[in-house]
């Protein structure tokens, strides 16, 4: 994949002062935030709950407007509305009109956009097909599930054809098969160009697809990061459970490897470094042992992600 | 099925219950009770917030519920102009309230007075319409005794659309101060006429007959007057008119209210369902005395 | 801008659509043809002007309900999308927030007028079925109330871009009342002697729209006549107050931060 290395996001010393009610105190959700995205990447834009990804996104989409600093998408300041004709935007837990069909709400917001008459049919056609909805086409979305309501969400953002979409944690909620379907819809964009900004704080999703990421915490960029760079930063500890496994490799992989045995009846859970994973298995399988299950614990983008908020929090506490 | 049951039962009960605190409660609106009082004219246009004819409606339904009871508009003269006054402040545009505050409010002479005002404002409003002036000559003639006044206003309700043609005659004939019977038998007739609801008919018939018994009463008295010449002598009773040879009479007029006539208690020719002889202007003093005459009649027949 | 006009008529007609769903509509709506059907039933309480009275109380129910609706229906203009959480794609999209704004407003008149257009059928209806007059006053008057509508949902708007439904409806309710006494204020305070009192009735009708100037009722019901340049002063008015509360109504919504 050809990634672009001019900006198409790029946010500047964004502050963001909410005041909760009247006469209240001002409550600073963004701290100067600073980064860029760029074009043609699936960005991922990580942190815990409350730590301000909605809010960035609102600032950008021009929802909300910032206290100070600012950003431009495209090249346009983002107070501009014309330029959002090649953005899309699929916010947290997306509602629509639900007296509206499948149908009806793409075409009203292709129309929304001026997508002109001739192109606008196929273009709702086209995108029902793609996010497997065309047998729900004609059913109020009252009656959608909740990841139907996900993928009308996500062929919304594409009426238009947008250049970038800005996608507010758009799997949270969802099964493991609904996850795996948006996953996919986001690497068809992915493939097909686009450039993806994705709020997220579920992380083995980031993993999966993420080009790029940055950490938010309290309102700051605590952390930002390539995805080579991550696997290449791979730490952490690997489980294997094991049967059938002899009391003196048992022993030797305690010694060599320094690794942590527990026993469950006649299982055998095995916790060691992931930079031994290739030997200790080999040594488990030689003398007899049969692997049951072989699990990552932590490392990457887990660990990453709790050392940087951890030492942030620390940081906010002191 | 059992959740069915229970509401059901639920409701049931409520609406026994509402049922018995109907019972208990008193139907009427709490205003009733105070029934004299009205809002200030300026103050309810100002809190209509705009819907002056709807409130005005309200006010005149209640003018027209007044009329409902036995005693009808007697005795009512003042609420009945206080209503008025009220409707055609809040929608000067009415039409028919005008007429009906000329009509009813006949109590005493200041309630005549007030009325005047309220037709004067009617006229304002309608220029073009005849029935006003008329209804307000009426009362100059009728109730107050000033001719010259009705005449003038009947001068100039002669050239409005639709008025009727002998008005110039009877302006012409209370100017020249002969108003008399046959003026009071024009107007009622007119009035009679034009009358808009079968009470208001019924009144101005009543008045018409009193003004004929009053005519042939006086006819009567004539006759009594020839008697006296021929006889040297009055009559002691009505009959001896026609029955006393060379007679004055070949017979009796009929009495219009059909009872017969009468001599009352001072001698004066009356018909027996009356008992006083008819005074086209009232004022306090008249009124008291017609209503005790009437009284007197009934307890005592 | 021809595209900024297409996109206000898909809002426009996607509002329409939205309002007309709205079953308390239909509720209010019933209630007026009920009160318009009450007026028959008022009219025979009087012996005289029965013709009067019924279109008195029609002609009034009308211009309630339609108050009513109106104000209903307007609060929630922005607060409705917020709730639904429908105004983020909308307004993420090449829309700009007054053209939302019109688009929504435009949506409700047109919803208003249709409800108007149902009522006044029943005005005609009951009309000629008592044999009372109809005539160009009456149709005057019934478009005044349509003008009125217009003004009133756009106040309405302006309070919703910043207030809670509830509170965007009292304040909305304030001015529809005092809308309609300004003149009388303005007559009381000319009588009086304070020269304080008449600047001040007087300023208060000049700067709050002056909702008597749409209100014919007596003289559709009295079939007098409206003069055409005073409907058209009317209506110049009437859309111009729209224009300037649509315009605060933008300005205010502009800064809103929409969490
Ligand atoms: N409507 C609001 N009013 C006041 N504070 C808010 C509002 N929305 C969010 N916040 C605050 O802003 C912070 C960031 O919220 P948000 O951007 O939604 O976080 P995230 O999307 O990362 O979970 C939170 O601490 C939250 O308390
Ligand atoms: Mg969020």
């Amino acid at each position: 994949m050809v990634v672009d290395e001019t900006p198409i996001v790029s946010i500047e010393n964004l502050v963001k002062d909410f005041r909760p009610g009247f006469g209240l105190r001002r409550k600073r959700v963004l701290d100067g935030i600073s980064f860029e995205v760029r074009r043609g990447e699936v960005f991922g834009f990580i942190g815990p709950n409350g730590a301000g990804k909605t809010t960035t996104l609102k600032v950008l989409m021009g929802l909300i407007r910032p206290t100070s600093g600012g950003a431009r998408i495209l090249g346009h300041d983002i107070s501009e509305v014309g330029f959002r004709r090649h953005v899309g935007f699929l916010p947290e837990g997306p509602y629509f009109y639900d007296f509206l069909t499948g149908r009806e709400t793409l075409d009203f917001y292709s129309r929304l956009c001026a997508v002109p008459k001739p192109e606008r049919g196929r273009r709702v056609e086209e995108l029902l097909h793609k996010v497997g909805l065309e047998d729900a086409a004609d059913l109020r979305l009252r009656a959608y599930s909740k990841g139907m309501l996900q993928r009308v969400g996500i062929a919304q953002t594409l009426v238009h054809d947008p250049e970038i979409v800005f996608l507010d944690e758009p799997m949270s909620g969802l099964d493991p098969v609904g996850r795996k379907e948006i996953r996919d819809l986001i690497a068809g964009l992915h493939s097909g160009g686009k450039t993806v900004f994705m709020n997220t704080h579920i992380l083995s999703d980031v993993e999966l697809i993420c080009d790029r990421i940055a950490i938010i915490a309290n309102g700051r960029i605590v952390h930002e990061a390539d995805a080579a760079a991550l696997h290449a930063a791979t730490g952490g500890e690997v489980d294997i459970s094991v049967i059938g496994l002899d009391v003196g490799i048992a022993e030797g992989l305690e010694r060599d490897f320094d690794v942590q045995m527990e026993g469950r009846g006649e299982r055998i859970e095995i916790r060691l470094a992931s930079k031994h994973v290739d030997e200790v298995i080999g040594r488990i399988v030689g003398g007899g042992g049969h692997i049951r299950a072989v699990a990552q614990v932590g490392g990457g983008l887990e660990d990453l992600f709790i050392e940087t908020i951890g030492a942030n929090r620390q940081q906010a506490a002191r | 099925m059992r959740q069915w049951g229970t509401g059901a039962a639920l409701l049931l009960a409520a609406c026994c219950v509402i049922g018995l605190s109907h019972g208990k409660l008193s139907p009427l609106p709490r205003t009733a009770a105070d029934e004299s009082y009205l809002p200030d004219p300026a103050m309810a246009k100002l809190t209509s917030f705009g819907f002056d004819a709807l409130l005005a409606d309200f006010y005149w339904l209640q003018a027209v519920q007044l009329l409902g009871g036995p005693e009808g508009a007697r005795g009512k003269s003042h609420r009945i102009g206080a209503l008025v006054d009220l409707v055609t402040r809040l929608n000067p545009r009415v039409d028919h309230p005008y007429r009906f505050a000329a009509l009813w409010m006949t109590d005493d002479l200041a309630a005549v007075h007030k009325a005047n005002v309220l037709i004067q404002r009617g006229i304002e409003a309608h220029p073009d319409d005849w029935r006003n002036h008329f209804h307000l000559a009426f009362n100059y003639f009728f109730f107050l005794g000033e001719n010259q006044r009705a005449a003038e206003v009947l001068a100039t309700a002669v050239v409005l659309p639709r008025a009727p043609v002998y008005l110039g005659r009877l302006a012409a004939r209370l100017r020249s101060d002969r108003g008399g019977l046959s003026a009071a038998s024009a107007f009622l007739a007119t009035l009679l006429q034009g009358a808009e609801d079968p009470q208001a008919r019924e009144a101005y018939e009543q008045a018409l007959q009193q003004v004929e018994t009053e005519r042939l009463a006086r006819v009567l008295d004539r006759a009594r007057q020839t008697f006296r010449e021929r006889h040297a002598r009055d009559i002691v009773s009505i009959d001896e008119l026609v029955t006393v040879s060379p007679s004055v009479l070949e017979r009796l007029p009929p009495d219009p209210f059909g009872s017969g006539w009468d001599l009352n208690k001072e001698g004066v020719i009356v018909s027996s369902g009356i008992g006083y002889r008819y005074v086209p202007q009232i004022d306090a003093t008249n009124r008291q005395r017609i209503r005790q005459t009437t009284e007197g009649r009934t307890s005592g027949g | 801008m021809s595209k900024r006009l297409s996109v206000i008529a898909v809002l426009a007609g996607h509002t329409l659509r939205d309002a007309i769903r709205n079953k308390v509509l239909y509720v209010l709506l019933m209630f007026a043809l009920l009160m318009i059907g009450m007026g028959m039933l008022l009219a025979t309480l009087s012996y005289v002007e029965r013709d009067r009275i019924l279109q008195d109380v029609a002609l009034s129910s009308i211009r309630l309900f339609g108050a009513a609706i109106a104000i209903f229906i307007g609060v929630g203009l922005v607060h409705r999308e917020i709730d639904r959480r429908t105004i983020f794609t909308i307004l993420s999209k090449p829309v700009s927030r007054a053209d939302f704004l019109v688009g929504k407003y435009l949506g409700l008149v047109a919803t208003l007028w249709l409800m108007l257009a149902a009522m006044s059928i029943g005005f005609v209806g009951v009309s000629l079925v008592a044999d009372a007059p109809i005539g160009p006053s009456t149709f005057a008057a019934l478009g005044a109330v349509g003008l009125e509508l217009a003004v009133l949902v756009a106040i309405a708007t302006l309070f919703s871009c910043f207030a809670t439904p509830f509170l965007a409806g009292c304040y909305s309710l304030g001015f529809y009342l005092i809308g309609h006494i300004t003149r009388d204020l303005r007559a009381i305070g000319e009588a009086s002697d304070s020269e304080m009192m008449r600047t001040a009735t007087a300023w208060l009708h000049r700067i709050l729209p002056d909702l008597e100037s749409f209100n014919w009722t007596i003289e559709a019901v009295h079939q007098l006549p409206i003069s055409t340049s005073e409907f058209a002063w009317a209506a110049v008015m009437g859309v111009a107050w729209c224009v300037a509360f649509l315009t605060v109504a933008s300005l205010v919504f502009e800064r809103r931060d929409l969490r």
